[in-house]
């Protein structure tokens, strides 16, 4: 009883509440709505052309006028022979890229943040931008050319008594090529933000380190990482939001029939299955479940991250 | 004051239209009449066809539209640009090419070309069809690259059945169809209908181009003759390997399928397959599904392991492969007459004068036997891929200017260009100018389109085209198949047929690939057939099979 009136109060307390507020800041909603038409026309609308995923979407027929399919794009996937391995490959190559390079760049920004020469810092943060600038298809050009047989890598394996065999036509080395040209790729480009973020450490703090006696090693232990420790999070949970959206441009330059046992990932087969078959709905079918797994870990690491140290997106 | 205009000239069309039909009625009775000679197609055949300065009305095949035609209306016309992307660099719009000029001047059409940005052909298209604003003619495969096929398309209603635009305006390509029966079938749906006209390969030297490429200054060295057999590929390979210090003998692209050179039945054909479908007395069959596929694996696995092929084989791509033959790396591989034979012959020519290249034949395992499967294009390779949208206000012009290159000087003119401009005539025959002769793939391009418009193409540009003797000789070669009874023509499934088939093969595709692949470079063992083959079983590749069998049917009943 007590509570309903408590909600009433509220309800008209807020209203209250909104009506003078509109009535003082008329002008400031009314700059809002550019943005907020933003959302609404370029990411709010498309989204409903996602029903498409539950259509048998032909252009001509325009995305009302396809007849629904249910969730037969959605069974074709699942029920697909090569599922299991696709969504295993997809998972396996996130979570290695997650475990080995997304803490790579901030390695390199401590190590960059220990150099006191300005110039060779300079030269350093330019070397490893580079491949970040470079067209993707080059940097996978460049990867083949060095993993082929007679290529760099595989002349350094052979002359300390390897075998001298074309590294991406075994599916064991598919994964490691892979993670390790990811490094290569942005650890320069991904390094900024975590500099931007060393800049920002209250230099006092250091002061009062070495005061008390903390070597270079202790201070980055004790200062320099809790520091940089927000922006980590933060890092970590977009992460997360895209764990299941593995590049397929980069694995279809790199795969071959010989390593599709660990390079197959969903969407080199959606895409592989999309060019024979023009499915746009079964593509989108696809998509759907993606973001929706992203979606759910997204929510998850920030849950996470909120309850471990407070530090969260919402 | 613009109204009055219109209808004047509107007036003028109309007229135009009518002595046009009139006069098509005349020449196409007088075409049915016409002694029907099958075996001749009239580009290789014509002797001297009438010389360029004739006046249209002189050719016998004219009759139909008295071109130039007089008329004020502008067509439109979309294309991939990818095909001139050379030209494009040299002269940005299509509408400058010389070619295209002196067309509009024969045809009386003016014709404004909308082009896509480059790669984007098939998303612009899509834009094209959803928009509702189509060009007056659509030039597009639409029997590979529209899902459902031609007849959907039509269904959809993104491009015009021409039946009836063909019977009355369209008397040259009439004439050429009623003559030649086998391209007939090839641009039309399976109920009959006319949704494009074609570019024609007038002649069968121009449908191969394409095979088996040896180094041929190795194998006068060993003292080798041309290879044959699967055993002398095998002695020539190891020869390569030993005494010439070849590391990759065999080499041939992979990307962007696995061995993507061999789909033609290079190797596979020795053992009375393809990695595709095809057909024995009129059934269809799946390669890897008949046992000839165990002993080609088992072979190629046997010759990986002795190291005759390429190391990197699944990986090795067009650039690696110019690089292997051209540095001593390969002697052996699959290449076409141009893009192989020529172009290496000419990168070769001041770097070692003795490098040679030959044409070899497509291997068979016993002596004596004729090669099942080799590399052989349609006459109509892309079926009708000059459309007509419905939304055209002037579908019957657009057939008339699409018409001429079916007439005898239109074809002439198509494949030669202007005489004086782009061609001479050196004893009738008509020669390419030495200013085209200069960059003749640059060239042909804005002088001619001697390859892929709507017109019948000639032999003799191809004699000018591949005119080192290597290449004539390998064309030759290369022809002697029986690809044509085993090959199947394009048939086209229905939309559901293809949908289902589609699916079917997607996964049966994967499971292919990565069998062969890993059974040649010895991952798996030979013991992965037999799995393989259930697999193959259990993916439903019978259904598959029928529905081939079913279109192929429905083909052979046009």
């Amino acid at each position: 009883m007590l509570s309903k009136l408590e909600k009433r109060a509220e309800r008209t307390h807020w209203g209250l509440f909104l009506r003078k507020d509109w009535s003082r800041n008329k002008l400031l909603y009314a700059m809002m709505l550019p943005a907020l038409a933003y959302y609404l026309v370029f990411q709010y609308g498309p989204m409903y052309g996602a029903v498409i995923a539950f259509k048998d979407y032909s252009p001509a027929e325009g995305i009302l006028g396809s007849p629904w399919a249910g969730l037969s794009h959605f069974k074709d996937f699942f029920e697909g022979f090569y599922f299991e391995r696709v969504f295993t490959n997809t998972v396996l190559i996130s979570v290695y890229t997650l475990l080995f390079e997304f803490p790579a760049p901030i390695v390199l920004a401590l190590l960059i943040n220990e150099v006191r020469s300005r110039a060779f810092r300079g030269f350093v943060q330019s070397v490893t931008y580079m491949p970040y600038f470079v067209s993707l298809i080059v940097i996978c050009g460049i990867v083949k050319d060095f993993t082929n047989s007679g290529g760099i890598i595989q002349q350094i394996v052979a002359s300390l008594g390897g075998a001298d065999t074309a590294l991406l036509q075994n599916p064991d080395y598919f994964r490691p090529v892979y993670v390790a040209s990811e490094i290569w790729q942005r650890i320069g480009w991904e390094s900024i933000i975590y500099i931007a973020a060393l800049s920002s450490i209250d230099t006092e703090q250091y002061e009062a380190a070495r005061i008390d006696g903390a070597g270079r090693w202790r201070q980055m232990r004790s200062v320099t990482l809790p520091g940089l420790l927000p922006t980590i999070m933060i890092m970590f949970i977009l992460r997360m939001g895209n764990l299941l959206n593995v590049g397929f441009e980069k694995i279809i330059l790199l795969y071959n029939s010989s390593i599709y046992e660990t390079a197959d990932v969903i969407s080199s087969y959606v895409y592989r299955k999309g060019l024979i078959e023009f499915d746009w709905s079964f593509s989108a079918a696809v998509g759907l479940f993606n973001s929706v797994i992203n979606l759910a870990l997204l929510v998850l690491a920030n849950y996470l991250s909120r309850r471990v140290n407070q530090n969260s997106l919402w | 004051m613009q109204a009055s205009t219109r209808k004047a000239s509107s007036a003028i069309l109309l007229s135009l239209m009518l002595t046009s039909t009139a006069l098509t009625a005349c020449s196409s009775s007088n075409n049915e009449t016409g002694s029907p000679s099958p075996s001749a197609s009239p580009s290789s055949s014509a002797s001297a066809p009438a010389s360029e300065s004739a006046s249209p009305s002189d050719s016998p095949n004219a009759g139909g539209s008295v071109y130039p035609i007089k008329t004020d209306v502008m067509l439109t016309r979309w294309l991939d640009s990818g095909a001139f992307s050379q030209q494009l660099a040299v002269t940005p719009k299509l509408e400058d090419f010389p070619f295209n000029k002196e067309l509009e001047a024969r045809t009386g059409i003016k014709v404004k070309y909308e082009l896509p940005a480059v790669n984007q052909a098939k998303e612009q298209l899509n834009i094209m069809f959803a928009s509702g604003e189509y060009t007056d003619i659509i030039e597009w495969n639409f029997v590979t690259g529209y899902p459902g096929g031609p007849e959907k398309a039509m269904q959809d209603g993104n491009i015009l059945k021409l039946n009836d635009l063909i019977d009355k305006y369209a008397p040259n390509l009439k004439a050429y169809l009623a003559k030649h029966p086998e391209v007939d079938k090839q641009i039309k749906t399976d109920s009959g209908a006319y949704y494009g006209f074609p570019f024609i390969r007038g002649d069968d030297y121009l449908m191969t181009y394409g095979g088996p490429i040896i180094r041929k200054d190795w194998l006068d060295d060993l003292g080798l003759e041309v290879p044959t057999t699967m055993d002398e590929w095998y002695t020539m390979l190891k020869a390569f390997k030993e005494k010439k210090g070849a590391t990759a003998p065999l080499t041939f692209i992979s990307t962007p399928r696995l061995f993507d050179d061999l789909q033609q039945g290079l190797f596979y054909g020795a053992f009375g397959i393809k990695r595709d479908f095809y057909m024995d007395d009129g059934k269809v069959k799946f390669g890897p599904a008949e046992p000839g596929f165990k002993d080609f694996l088992t072979t190629m696995r046997k010759w990986y392991a002795e190291g005759l092929i390429d190391k990197d084989i699944a990986t090795v791509d067009g650039k690696i492969r110019d690089a292997n033959m051209t540095s001593g790396k390969s002697g052996a591989t699959y290449a076409l007459a141009g893009g192989g034979i020529g172009k290496w012959l000419t990168a070769m020519k001041d770097v070692d004068p003795k490098y040679d290249l030959v044409g070899a034949p497509y291997p068979v395992l016993n002596e004596g036997e004729v090669p099942k499967f080799g590399q052989k294009d349609f006459a109509a390779p892309q079926g009708g891929n000059f459309a007509i949208s419905p939304k055209s206000k002037n579908p019957e012009l657009a057939v008339q200017l699409l018409d001429y290159g079916y007439s005898e000087e239109g074809s002439f003119f198509f494949n030669f260009g202007k005489e004086g401009e782009a061609h001479t005539l050196v004893n009738g025959y008509p020669t390419y100018t030495d200013p085209v002769k200069e960059n003749l793939p640059l060239n042909l391009g804005l002088y001619t389109r001697a390859t892929g418009g709507p017109f019948v193409q000639d032999k003799r540009y191809y004699e000018q085209f591949a005119a080192l003797p290597q290449q004539q000789e390998a064309v030759k070669t290369w022809g002697q198949t029986d690809v044509d009874k085993h090959q199947l023509p394009p048939i086209s499934p229905t939309a559901e047929e293809s949908t289902e088939f589609a699916k079917i093969m997607n996964e049966v595709n994967t499971l292919v690939d990565e069998t062969t692949i890993k059974i040649i470079l010895g991952t798996d063992s030979m013991d992965a057939y037999d799995k393989f083959l259930t697999k193959l079983e259990s993916l439903n590749i019978d259904r598959a099979i029928e529905i081939y069998q079913a279109a192929l049917d429905r083909y052979n009943a046009r």
